[in-house]
């Protein structure tokens, strides 16, 4: 009997969704939200063609689901950024929520046909909806609205083009410059105290490393972060080859005009040898592969971690360091430029990559009565009013007016003095940030904290400016390489990331250099039963697809 | 012969009113069976006719009477995939360590229970051993987990300080001491729960039985094999029963929550996981029907089985 309905649990959790989707929809008709909508807005639209529809001169409602289990969108009016652009810009949004499980959720409304207006997701979820009819291009908007355009520029909305030559989608996130935060962080106690040596290539790593597990038992010396997922690990693949674009995150590496195998790579070879010998001298934590972020977090904000590498340490390190410096201001972290391997070009390190296209998109299926309007409301949002709006809350409080560029905001005194405030604001209002403009906040940012004395400028944005962001290279090229999972090429691309998480663990717990160029041999062999040519074969194509719409464009 | 149908019908008419009166009867009975007859005919009957999509393509654009038939294949798939025979023999073993066990775990500690005289002791050890069963599997792996780490993982610690071991060990690391592991924290977290039955089959039992027994001259052990244990056999062997049906459920959360490390692949891959990994998060719900449905028709069959030969021992489930 158990057997039985164990076989029937994604069926029932199906019917349960339905029932919940029903309860979501059936408390619809939402009133018009107070009437105090000044009219800023038309004013700026009113030397447009009559079509261009005007936001905040009539009631806009409709309905977004984020497609993430994590993702709970904060109560629209719920804080003063949305309030206030619910009593302005009468835009009302109404959250469905995934109820953290995301993908039976998105199935269950695509099989009961009941889709929300707007979808908040990944980018490869798109094309099973477009290729399924059930989405709005934004070919006819583009023009009419011009802030997507300006900031992302027509080589971006180019790359997002789907195979039909339109476009779909709203990027978050989406950037013309680098951006990102992978790299090295030190303890900058255990450095100054073991004498500031030089730590610029892998050996200077290695012997620091060494340096550190005989004098701080306690310590670990180097943290990788959740080493099962890449981060730290994959970071030092950078070491050893000149212009990496995080080949280990698509487990292929370029050769010429074609993706090659990972587990031949001789770069690759030598990183993966480096790490196990780390690994086997206990210089990289023995928790590597089975931490979980709270331990992470705990070792990092006691200070007991001399070395901290991740695709994007700076968070927690950032925490880490406020609290460090209280007690003791000579404590603390520092970012270091990338580690190379002796002989290679320093200005060739790249930890990290960033895309054009940035993390996610948002979609507008057929489902929505008016997707211009809709179009219109994200195109307002992803401009200078509205990121400044979700950045920094409304007009008046931390920022009042813009400079003569007609966008960069202007920051009150409260800025500095209610910071405080300010960043609980903040924790609520980047989740509402469906279509962040990178540019646009970065560069603002920036030229703010530029203004400021070193010790107030906040400690990520310091290291961002002074390392990160000229050690992230252009991936832009390599976005969208993967297969459908229900395809052919899928299913080998499942049996691959299988095996490749598998290989990376064991390598990491191999006894010896003989035994992880062992299981590397083995890996390659295995790959190719499982028809790893044919995947490769699939992504070269897709990345020369993508080369060629990016050259199109010059 | 006309005749004699005629009787029977006759004689069978006032039987079966009997019957549906006996019914009307208990109505107030009965009714209290229907919302769980009714539960079973929503949510196991009527959703039965999605197995088959074990036989499909299925698409969830197309719907499930627009998809493609297209018979064994992925039957075909499963037992022909590089994965089937790891998987199958890491099901068999660790749902052999779990029954070999867990099963008789409960009744061991219901029977030590049993003997202890200090009613508060009893009770306090009661409460902290079903405790546990409460606590959803991602704490208690949460747990588990930074108890056996090796930077500051406190059985590590202990056994540093007790001059064990020189270096820590990466238990959750090492796929030999994975099925161990496994194991000893599922019993650790059931073992409570699941004695409360056998305490109280064993609460039923005729106080005389004992007192005769003592008077022959039954020592303590004697009384336990020879009067508590048949005593409580029916609920063991039903509860045996039902374990067996269950014999290919190898786990789930705890494995997924446990063996995070995919060096331990080789040895926590159950079909479970291996449906959630491969089928549901990359969306190949038929694939993962079909698989699910193994399953289910393997299980079963040992239920059937299982049945027949406690039928012949003298007490089953039907």
């Amino acid at each position: 009997m158990k057997a039985k309905s164990k076989l029937l649990v994604p069926i029932v959790s199906a019917f349960m969704a339905v029932s919940m989707l029903a309860g979501c929809s059936s408390n619809g008709g939402t009133k018009n939200n107070g009437e105090t909508a000044n009219n800023t807005a038309d004013a700026n639209n009113s030397n447009k063609p009559a079509s261009v529809y005007e936001l905040g001169k009539e009631q806009l409602d409709f309905t977004l689901y984020g497609h993430y289990d994590w993702y709970t969108m904060p109560a629209w009016g719920g804080d003063i950024t949305s309030t206030w652009i619910r009593d302005t810009k009468k835009v009302n949004v109404k959250p469905i929520h995934s109820g953290g499980a995301a993908p039976q959720k998105l199935n269950t409304m695509i099989a009961t046909g009941d889709l929300p207006d707007a979808i908040w997701l990944e980018r490869v979820d798109v094309e099973k909806l477009r290729s399924a009819d059930m989405l709005v291009p934004f070919d006819d908007y583009l023009d009419k609205y011009p802030n997507l355009k300006k900031w992302l520029g027509e080589e971006g909305i180019n790359m997002l083009r789907s195979e039909d030559g339109k476009l779909y989608q709203f990027p978050n996130w989406y950037t013309k410059q680098p951006n990102g935060n992978a790299g090295y962080v030190v303890n900058k106690k255990i450095y100054a105290e073991l004498g500031s040596p030089k730590l610029e290539t892998t050996d200077d790593l290695y012997s620091y490393l060494k340096l550190v597990k005989e004098n701080y038992p306690n310590v670990v010396p180097y943290e990788p972060h959740l080493a099962k997922d890449g981060q730290g690990l994959d970071v030092l693949y950078s070491a050893f080859k000149e212009n990496d674009q995080k080949f280990p995150g698509m487990r292929a590496v370029p050769n010429g005009d074609k993706l090659t195998s990972i587990f031949l790579d001789p770069q690759y070879r030598e990183y993966v040898q480096y790490t196990s010998k780390l690994f086997r001298e206990k210089l990289i934590t023995q928790d590597a592969m089975t931490q979980t972020i709270d331990q992470i977090t705990e070792k990092v904000m006691t200070g007991r971690v001399a070395v901290f590498a991740a695709a994007s340490p700076t968070e927690i390190a950032m925490q880490a360091h406020a609290e460090l410096v209280k007690n003791d201001p000579e404590a603390g972290y520092f970012m270091i430029w990338p580690i190379h391997k002796e002989g290679m070009d320093k200005d060739k390190v790249f930890p990290g990559t960033y895309g054009m296209l940035g993390w996610n998109v948002t979609v507008i299926t057929k489902k929505a009565k008016n997707p211009e309007a809709i179009f219109a409301f994200y195109d307002w949002l992803t401009g200078a009013e509205g990121q400044s709006a979700l950045m920094w809350g409304p007009p008046g409080i931390y920022w009042d007016g813009v400079e003569a560029d007609g966008e960069t905001p202007i920051f009150t005194e409260k800025y500095t003095s209610d910071a405080g405030e300010l960043a609980k604001l903040q924790a609520i209002t980047t989740n509402l940030n469906w279509v962040g403009n990178t540019v646009f906040l970065d560069t603002t940012k920036a030229k703010f904290e530029a203004t400021l004395p070193v010790e107030q400028q906040n400690w990520s944005t310091r290291y961002q400016r002074e390392i990160t962001w000229k050690t992230q290279s252009n991936a832009t090229e390599f976005i969208n390489i993967d297969p459908q999972p229900d395809t052919e090429e899928g299913i080998i691309r499942q049996r691959i990331e299988d095996m490749y998480l598998e290989v990376r663990a064991k390598a990491l717990f191999a006894k010896n250099d003989a035994e992880v160029l062992a299981i590397l041999d083995q890996a390659e062999k295995d790959a190719q039963a499982a028809g790893y040519d044919k995947l490769l074969a699939f992504k070269t194509e897709k990345w020369q697809a993508n080369l060629a719409k990016m050259k199109a464009q010059e | 012969m006309a005749q004699l149908s005629v009787n029977k019908e006759l004689v069978k008419k006032p039987k079966t009113k009997h019957a549906f009166l006996r019914f009307l009867k208990q109505m107030d009975i009965q009714l209290m069976v229907l919302p769980a007859l009714l539960l079973i005919i929503v949510f196991s009957y009527i959703p039965m006719y999605g197995v088959l999509m074990a036989f499909q393509d299925y698409s969830i654009f197309k719907g499930f009477f627009a998809s493609e038939w297209v018979g064994l294949k992925h039957f075909d798939m499963f037992f022909s995939s590089p994965e089937f025979f790891e998987v199958m023999r890491n099901t068999v073993v660790i749902s052999m360590l779990k029954f070999c066990i867990g099963f008789p775990a409960p009744i061991v500690l219901a029977l030590m229970l049993n003997e202890v005289k200090n009613m508060m002791f009893k009770r306090l050890v009661q409460t902290v051993s079903y405790l546990p069963h409460f606590m959803s599997w991602v704490i208690v792996a949460g747990l588990i987990m930074s108890m056996l780490s090796t930077d500051n993982g406190s059985v590590n610690i202990l056994l540093e300080k007790m001059n064990f071991i020189e270096e820590p060990i990466n238990f959750l690391s090492l796929p030999e001491l994975f099925w161990s592991i496994l194991v000893s924290t599922g019993v650790w977290k059931e073992i409570g729960f699941g004695s409360i039955v056998y305490l109280a089959a064993i609460a039923s039992i005729d106080p005389s039985m004992y007192e005769a027994a003592s008077m022959d001259g039954a020592s303590k052990f004697k009384q336990i094999f020879l009067i508590t244990l048949p005593s409580i056999m029916p609920v063991v062997l039903i509860f045996m029963i039902l374990a067996i049906g269950n014999l290919l459920n190898a786990g789930f959360e705890d494995i997924l929550l446990l063996a995070v490390n995919p060096v331990l692949r080789d040895v926590s891959d159950v079909i479970d996981t291996y449906v959630y990994r491969v089928g549901i998060q990359s969306s190949r719900y038929s694939y993962a029907t079909a698989v699910g449905l193994f399953k289910a028709v393997i299980s079963v069959g040992l239920l059937t089985m299982a049945n027949y030969l406690a039928r012949r021992a003298g007490s089953s489930l039907w």
